[in-house]
């Protein structure tokens, strides 16, 4: 699939900032095998004085903007368009859950593609006996790690309302998962939880999703603003999958990726830090539309 | 139970340890096994036992009193609050002979140095996690394990710098590394404050004992700190957390003495990957880092979002290679407690040899084999956090089998284990030396434990010959921790033959030249400025309330027109007099201490009591003093205390440009109190006797009797307190003093186009310069009064960001 993708987020501080330094990762990724970058461009106003570039662990691509000049607003415009290949994988090979876990033991490595990166508790997803025993109330000992992944992702669509009034990017999992409502992100930590605490490897992904469902399908939860799923570590004979519990699919041609990491802190679209006090507001547009090739 | 080895085997029956006795099965520093002192005391003892009991009390007291004098604190961390504490010195110094240190050097060299290999393999190329030397997941979900850092190469080719570890003597008299401090180890500058006390309570023993001096091996770190810059010129930097964290004291005690700048994260900045001081001369670059921060609050852009004490873009810096951190951002994934039991292992698989001084034995719960073990032996073990950095018998995240098992332990142990596994480490009980300390007049055997520290110089790593001795209460080798009321000892390595004394001066090899003034930091200089402000704030409120209270005894009530007034203003700056001493003055107070606390190295020692005194003395009025009498008494102890306090400041303090702000806030707050008072007590609707009283809250009572043949009215009032040049208690001297001050200021040069500061002041000066009394009315007065504001302003924009 290809496909043009707009993005526009603004922010507005209600005191100005007397300077600010932020990450941003807004581009979708260029990554071989899975998605391809033809072109891109991002904008940022007012311009800033200073505009890194680099890679963090997990490969994702950061761009660091500084402002040494006082300012009330920002913002930012990406145009992309974008190839994402579909991915045909041999996934009757997930191994059983016993089998994952043993295999993790066997690995000793810590390459960014390693699955003992994402089996501890991180900074946004704790490992709690509420999620886990939800988890484990689904899983039976039969299951392959797919199936794992399905159950889950199935009961939480079910189980949990998407509502983007309920939290916001700095709800905690738990304040989400008992709360039983939220919004992708909300749903992706919760059922990265949910996979951890079964010993499952899983980590985070934030992209954008296709705006317009292909014709005669759903459209999509998610598709006006940013979106981001999950990521699960299948063995070493499949690898990665990713999994959108918001929609409780598996992240297909309609998932364009921007960052991948272990949970939200990782991969948080822009990340900010200003000297300045009060409140600041920000809105966000996007649209990803298929090109007609 | 405990055999009685005491000293009755000698000669004399030693005073002293009459009541001494070391613990079955555990090795005592000051006694052999055969109850005999060891060699290397026996001087110390001899020497002791000549004082009589009087003697020895007035020498602890001379040291205690030094740390008092010095001001030598730590912060105590209780439920509730923090609080600085006195220094716990014990007086009784910890003595190993040079030939068992030398062997301890060695020892700790060799672990410095695989420490270093571990680190740059866990931020490299991984090859022990490859190898099976170290489980992955101890890695991958290490806290200390910071993920932006991994590929980077440290600046100056290494991560390690300056390192400590503890040590503890085990029951076969061997030493055992009981913790590894490669984060941000603390405890350096306290270990020469224990030898400064220690050598003053026995400054004629020290002397002729071949006690190895301290000075060399600080004077080498710091040469080497000063190797590792970019230019020549720049400074080196001690980065801490600031005021509230446990160890301030030591930083800004270090800072002062090898001469650093003392920084907080607000401090610097990033430009273009560079690391930057902010100094009222603007951006100054800097590039080495001496880090008293822990490494995740060094950076909120890209480690902990929450820090407030870092610096965002500081990583950026690091990745450019334009700074050297001491140690490196990471390394403090070395004194996570489950490495202890892979090191023995990896010491023979990279150097082939095993340590020469083995650390308490370990077992990491996330291996099947060594948790079974652990398991079957649980009684003889204590079991924590595998992750945690601190020593095991340092805090209560731990479960042993003597104290907490059923607290801590839900359902049996082994479930517990079973559950915890790679989380939870166990570590074989440590029993400790036991050491002298006195209780009383005499000495008893108290458990401790060394913390030695090591620094990386040009010829390699180089041990401080002593360090600092943490001793535990008698009976007692579980709790050492200096926050659960242990305390901290000097350690003499004793030489046979005479040492060399040294300082940290350097010889005189080449022609005196004199350094120039350093640069001062803008956060240093707006916390000095506005210490000023708030010292001098105070004294103008004091002032006013003594001048009520005086009042109000002559007249016997508040209701009179003049104290309406008066208590109207009073109200106004947040000094209500109505009950006793006002919250608002008690809140200055405490804003200046504040503000002096973040500038404490910059501040003489003595001016720091007296405002620690005033502020003491000024908590304690707020509770007792009544309305009246009693009141204008205690407002005249506090300006007394007050004027001691800016005598000292401005009559000793060096003419630094730290001064120059500090005394800008001053002259900025005397301009501005003097215009509101004229502005509300020279006022034409101003009540009977407002100018008597203007006239003696500015103090200048005496002067106008001197200089104005008649009775107070308004111009000699304006003129005294407005316009006459000579009189300090003018506003007019104040804008004089102002503008005096910012000549010296950076970026003024003479000839060159006037800043908005300097034409402001200008300005000011001029219109009022001009005035005569009858042209300067209540209008004037709040056109004055907002320029003064502006001028605080400007000043901030231009120096104090």
């Amino acid at each position: 699939m290809l496909y043009d993708i707009s993005l526009r987020v603004a922010y507005a501080y209600d005191n100005p900032a007397e300077s600010s330094r932020h990450i941003v990762r807004l581009s979708p990724a260029d990554l071989p095998g899975e998605q391809r970058q033809v072109a891109g461009t991002l904008d940022v106003e007012p311009k800033p004085a200073e505009w890194r570039v680099h890679t963090d662990f997990f490969g994702n691509r950061n761009v660091e903007l500084a402002y040494f000049d006082a300012h009330k607003k920002i913002k930012f415009s990406v145009q992309s368009r974008v190839e994402r290949f579909e991915i045909n994988r041999k996934l009757d090979a997930a191994p059983k859950l016993h089998q994952l876990i043993s295999e993790i033991a066997t690995i000793k490595s810590l390459a960014p593609w390693a699955p003992h990166h994402f089996v501890g508790p991180t900074s946004r997803v704790p490992i709690d006996r509420a999620t886990t025993q939800y988890a484990r109330d689904l899983i039976k000992d039969s299951f392959s790690v797919l199936d794992a992944v399905a159950a889950i992702g199935e009961s939480l669509h079910s189980d949990f309302q998407y509502d983007p009034e309920a939290t916001t990017v700095e709800t905690p999992m738990l304040d989400a998962f008992h709360g039983r409502r939220g919004v992708c992100q909300d749903f992706s930590h919760i059922m990265i939880a949910c996979l951890r605490g079964m010993g499952i490897p899983a980590g985070y992904v934030s992209g954008f999703l296709r705006t317009t469902p292909p014709p005669g399908k759903k459209r999509l939860e998610g598709a006006d603003a940013m979106h981001a799923w999950v990521r699960v570590w299948c063995g070493s004979q499949i690898g990665w999958v990713e999994y959108d519990p918001t929609n409780a699919t598996r992240a297909g041609p309609d998932h364009v990726i921007i960052s991948r990491g272990r949970d939200y802190a990782d991969v948080a679209p822009i990340k900010g830090v200003l000297r300045s006090h009060g409140k600041h507001t920000s809105t966000q547009k996007v649209d990803v539309i298929p090109v007609k090739q | 139970m405990p055999s009685q080895t005491n000293a009755a085997s000698k000669n004399t029956i030693s005073r002293l340890l009459t009541g001494y006795r070391a613990l079955e099965g555990i090795p005592d520093e000051l006694m052999g096994p055969d109850g005999q002192i060891r060699p290397v005391w026996a001087g110390l003892i001899a020497a002791l036992d000549e004082m009589s009991p009087t003697e020895l009390t007035q020498r602890i007291t001379r040291g205690e009193q030094y740390l008092r004098d010095a001001g030598v604190f730590y912060r105590r961390y209780g439920p509730q609050d923090s609080s600085e504490r006195d220094w716990p010195l014990s007086a009784m110094p910890v003595l190993i002979d040079e030939e068992e240190w030398a062997t301890i050097s060695t020892g700790l060299t060799q672990r410095a140095e695989l420490l270093e290999q571990v680190v740059a393999d866990l931020y490299g190329n991984n090859a022990l996690v490859a190898n099976g030397h170290i489980p992955p997941s101890l890695v991958a979900d290490n806290p200390e394990w910071l993920r932006p850092l991994v590929g980077i190469k440290p600046r100056s080719g290494h991560f390690l710098h300056f390192v400590a570890f503890d040590i503890g003597r085990g029951p076969q008299g061997q030493w055992w590394v009981l913790g590894d401090r490669t984060q941000a180890p603390s405890g350096a500058g306290f270990a020469l404050e224990n030898r400064i006390a220690t050598s003053r309570i026995y400054s004629d023993i020290f002397t002729g004992s071949n006690v190895h001096r301290l000075a060399g091996f600080f004077r080498a770190f710091r040469d080497t700190l000063l190797g590792l810059r970019a230019e020549d010129e720049s400074r080196i930097g001690i980065l801490t957390p600031g005021p509230m964290n446990d160890t301030y004291y030591e930083h800004a005690y270090i800072a002062r003495y090898l001469g650093l700048m003392l920084l907080e994260g607000e401090d610097l900045t990033v430009r273009d990957g560079r690391l930057m001081v902010r100094t009222v001369a603007g951006l100054r670059p800097i590039s080495v880092l001496w880090r008293r921060l822990d490494a995740a609050w060094a950076d909120p852009l890209e480690l902990d979002e929450h820090s407030r004490l870092g610096t965002p873009g500081l990583l950026g810096a690091v990745r450019d290679g334009t700074i050297t951190m001491v140690n490196s951002l990471g390394s403090g994934i070395l004194e996570t407690r489950a490495f202890l039991a892979f090191l023995p292992r990896i010491s023979e698989a990279l150097t082939g040899r095993s340590l020469a001084i083995p650390n308490v034995a370990t077992w990491w719960c996330g291996q099947e084999a060594e948790r079974n073990y652990v398991k079957a032996n649980a009684a003889r073990m204590t079991i924590g956090n595998a992750f945690a950095t601190r020593l095991l018998f340092d805090h209560d995240d731990m479960a042993t089998p003597k104290n907490s098992v059923a607290s801590m332990v839900h359902g049996n142990m082994d479930e517990f284990i079973d559950r915890g596994a790679g989380h939870l480490v166990a570590q074989e009980v440590v029993t400790l030396s036991t050491t002298p300390a006195f209780k009383g007049d005499a000495l008893e055997a108290r458990p401790m434990s060394l913390r030695v520290f090591l620094a990386r110089t040009e010829s390699g790593w180089q041990v401080m010959p002593g360090g600092f001795a943490r001793i535990g209460p008698a009976g007692n080798s579980s709790s050492l921790a200096m926050q659960s009321g242990g305390s901290a000892a000097d350690v003499w390595i004793v030489s046979k033959k005479p040492v060399r004394t040294e300082t940290m001066l350097e010889l005189p090899s080449a022609p005196f030249v004199r350094q120039q003034q350093a640069v001062l930091p803008s956060r240093a200089a707006d916390n000095l400025f506005w210490m000023g402000r708030y010292v001098e704030r105070a004294e103008n409120t004091i002032r006013m309330l003594r001048a009520f209270h005086l009042r109000l005894v002559e007249t016997g009530s508040a209701e009179t027109l003049l104290l309406k007034q008066v208590s109207e203003y009073l109200a106004s700056i947040g000094a209500d007099p109505a009950k006793g001493l006002p919250i608002g003055v008690v809140q200055t107070l405490s804003s200046a201490t504040a503000a002096a606390s973040h500038a404490r190295d910059r501040f003489s020692l003595d001016g720091w009591l007296a405002l620690d005194d005033l502020s003491k003395t000024v908590s304690k009025m707020e509770k007792t003093a009544t309305p009246g009498d009693d009141m204008a008494r205690a407002m005249s102890v506090l300006l007394r205390k007050l004027s001691g306090f800016s005598g000292l400041v401005h009559e000793n303090m060096y003419r630094s440009m730290g001064w120059r702000f500090l005394s800008i806030g001053r002259s900025l707050e005397r301009a501005s109190s003097l215009v509101s008072l004229l502005a509300v007590f020279t006022d034409s609707d101003a009540v009977d006797g407002s100018l008597d009283l203007a006239v003696e809250v500015a103090d200048s009572t005496m002067t106008h009797r001197q200089r104005y043949a008649v009775a107070t009215n308004r111009s000699t009032i304006i003129d005294l307190l407005a316009l006459d040049p000579l009189n300090p208690r003018s506003v007019i001297y104040q804008l004089n003093q102002i503008s005096d001050h910012m000549a010296y200021l950076p970026g003024v040069e003479e000839h060159s186009q006037l800043s908005p500061l300097q034409s402001l002041i200008l300005q000011t000066r001029t219109n009022l310069a001009v005035k005569l009394p009858e042209t300067v009315d209540t209008e004037t007065l709040n056109i004055l009064g907002a320029e003064i504001a502006q001028l605080s302003n400007l000043l901030t924009a231009g120096y104090l960001r």
